[in-house]
């Protein structure tokens, strides 16, 4: 009867309690540290900084300039900060939104900023220009495409992201 | 250009390219509260104004940090320590320093002054998110930055 009774032993029951308050103790310490070292992944599946700029009916063909305000919080103050984008659709109907910012040294450019030159963008500080489609042009200071917008389309408002590179190698208007 | 750790550095890189000085010239004045408010309120779209004509033009123009002085001074003397500060600063640097300002009495001191003076006419802003209020700062910007390039 005792024998029936004693399936667990005293040795066997201290060994098992160890192991699950040990277990449990090293998943509490472990689980944090996991979620720290994955959180960029998990920071890039939500959803990024997009921001409303402009209804997609005024979007033409000629590329106009859009302002949005941001918040910025440094780690000492907010501010309001001011960004740009020239938006325009090419022949296929689609969205181009380009950075203004010259790659030669942070000026903003503009379109049809120079007369002699009405289908490319200018940049006034340094005479930089650049095709429709923001591939810099030859001979002239930027050595890189202007910088392209990550954006969507959501219930007809264009909401642009981050900028990224832009890929294009051929120029063109 | 401002006057930060990492346009610095770009700069010291690349100075032949960046050849303007923008310094806006900030009043004080605490003896009564409306024209304290009122300075206050100027410093503010001053530099709103300031920060776009930059952020334009961030590859040629150098933003400085203001020139703050007291409103009562006397402009003779004030024009000697900012020509001072302007002959410092272009040292082989910078060929056009322009000088930004609401206060009229730099207007009626500007032959004292070696370097470019533009004077805006002042407003009182009530609400700088306003559509009205970026028009004008834009308007404002545009104008400024005109006669900026017709120097370059």
């Amino acid at each position: 009867m005792s024998e029936k009774k004693q399936q667990v032993s005293r040795r066997q029951f201290l060994n098992y309690s160890l192991t699950g308050v040990g277990g449990f103790m090293a998943a509490s310490m472990l689980a944090p540290m996991v979620r720290f070292a994955i959180d960029p992944v998990l920071q890039a599946a939500g959803g990024e900084d997009m921001h409303a700029v402009v209804d997609v009916s005024e979007i033409t063909e000629e590329p106009q300039r859009f302002d949005w305000t941001v918040e910025q919080v440094d780690a000492w103050y907010t501010s309001d900060v001011t960004h740009s984008a020239w938006v325009y659709k090419d022949e296929n109907d689609e969205i181009v939104a380009l950075s203004p910012t010259c790659k030669h040294l942070g000026c903003a450019v503009n379109w049809a900023g120079n007369p002699d030159y009405p289908d490319q963008f200018f940049c006034p500080c340094h005479d930089g220009r650049y095709y429709k489609n923001g591939l810099n042009v030859p001979d002239t200071p930027p050595n890189a495409a202007l910088d392209l917008f990550e954006f969507e389309v959501k219930d007809g408002t264009l909401y642009l992201g981050n900028v990224k590179e832009n890929p294009v190698q051929e120029g063109g208007a | 250009m401002r006057w930060k750790k990492k346009d610095l550095e770009m700069f010291f890189q690349s100075k032949e390219f960046i050849d303007t000085l923008c310094i806006p010239l900030i009043p004080l004045d605490l003896q009564t509260e409306s024209e304290a408010i009122k300075l206050a309120d100027q410093n503010t779209s001053l530099q709103i104004i300031s920060d776009e004509l930059e952020r334009n033009y961030t590859g040629r123009i150098m933003l400085s940090p203001a020139y703050t002085y007291i409103r009562s001074t006397n402009y003779e003397s004030e024009s000697a320590i900012l020509n001072q500060w302007t002959s410092m600063l272009s040292y082989d640097h910078f060929k056009h320093i322009f000088l930004l300002t609401y206060d009229v009495n730099w207007k009626k001191h500007e032959r004292l002054l070696d370097s470019n003076l533009i004077w805006l006419t002042a407003t009182t802003i009530d609400d700088y998110q306003t559509d009205q209020t970026k028009k004008w700062i834009n308007e404002q910007v545009t104008q400024i930055s005109e006669l900026i390039r017709s120097f370059w």
